[in-house]
């Protein structure tokens, strides 16, 4: 199994970093780097590292620390008012639709002329035939195709538009 | 004040009392510990994701999660290391959406390839370091960085990278012999 560290290994990173390298370190030192796979990788790398570093730092243009303080005060604003406006939402649609739902049921069983009007509907779609509808209700396709067509993109589309313009 | 307010607003601003405060710490606090780490963590960024403008955006977001971060820290390494960690995690998805974006893009230009510090300053040295260091799996970048540039200690950047301690020490004797080679300090075997 190769070896993975060195008991010198701090001591040559050390000589790197404080530009002791290679000059000015025990000659031991030195006989040991060129026999150590680690120490001279240590060696190698340890001085472009920090000459790295210290150019890196130098090309970081910050903000003040005042103004990431003040950003991160207004994110979270923002987010617990999101957060504080989403449930109430929730719950109002959910409400909504018990409504609407409610007052169609009260609707639907005490209004009696709903009730015979709903009989007389399902009645005659049942005498319905569909047959001989069938060739006028193409005819009337044919002749106002692009109408159709624009109808049915502004009921699609509209939605849409005021599910995005909401969402935002 | 409560007058004109319905009681959707006021639960708002109780919301906003309570993310206010959920900081881990107070501002003048906060601007210390900016002052002292920022720089730091921005060229670790830069570093790792090899593109200095994620790095604009990413340190933002780092200081912003640590601050909303309810950590509390035992001392100012403990501290530190939290920071490193969360920059860690933004520089790992973010290249993550970059692999992502770039395959449906079919542009095949991958993190490796992705905008590199501008070299046009820079000594021919810290070119070649760059270069080398864009060849590099972001991991091992990572790794060397704290260990050469930052002086982490192998504890320290095993948990910055949510690695087992015991299985660091081969895997940065690795990343080191890489990055000698592709910096042609060493063969390309090993001599050990």
């Amino acid at each position: 199994m190769k070896p993975v560290e060195c008991e010198f290994e701090a001591e040559v990173l050390a000589a790197v970093l404080q530009s002791r390298w290679p000059r000015r370190v025990d000659a031991s030192l030195r006989t040991h780097v060129a026999s150590c796979a680690i120490c001279s990788d240590v060696a190698a790398i340890a001085g472009a590292v920090d000459d790295a570093r210290e150019e890196t730092r130098t090309q970081a243009v910050l903000p003040d620390s005042g103004r990431v303080w003040w950003v991160a005060q207004m994110r979270v604003r923002r987010e617990a008012a999101k957060t504080a406006g989403r449930p109430i939402t929730a719950v109002q649609v959910i409400a909504l639709a018990c409504a609407v739902g409610l007052l169609g049921a009260c609707f639907g069983a005490t209004s009696t002329w709903f009730q015979s009007a709903l009989g007389r509907m399902v009645s005659s779609l049942a005498a319905l035939d569909i047959r001989a509808w069938l060739p006028a209700a193409t005819a009337l396709v044919a002749g106002h195709a692009a109408l159709i067509v624009g109808m049915a993109a502004v009921i699609l589309l509209v939605p849409a538009a005021v599910w995005l313009a909401v969402r935002e | 004040m409560f007058r004109d307010m319905t009681f959707n607003d006021v639960s708002r601003l109780d919301a906003l009392d309570d993310a206010r405060a959920d900081f881990v710490m107070d501002e003048d606090t906060f601007r210390a510990f900016y002052d002292r780490t920022a720089r730091g963590v921005w060229a670790y960024l830069a570093r790792v994701t090899g593109d200095r403008q994620l790095a604009d955006d990413l340190l933002q977001e780092t200081f912003y999660r640590f601050l909303r971060a309810a950590g509390t820290y035992e001392s100012e390494t403990h501290r530190r290391n939290s920071l490193y960690r969360i920059a860690t995690n933004l520089a790992r998805d973010a290249r993550r959406r970059s692999v992502i974006r770039a395959a449906l893009s079919l542009a095949g230009d991958d993190i490796e390839r992705a905008p590199s510090l501008d070299d046009a300053g820079a000594t021919e040295r810290n070119a070649d370091f760059t270069r080398a260091m864009s060849r590099l799996k972001p991991r091992d970048r990572a790794m060397l960085w704290l260990a050469y540039a930052e002086g982490a200690s192998h504890s320290e950047i095993a948990d910055v990278l949510g690695l087992r301690p015991g299985s660091l020490k081969p895997m940065l004797s690795r990343a080191r012999r890489r990055l000698a080679v592709l910096l042609g300090r060493a063969p390309e075997r090993n001599r050990s």
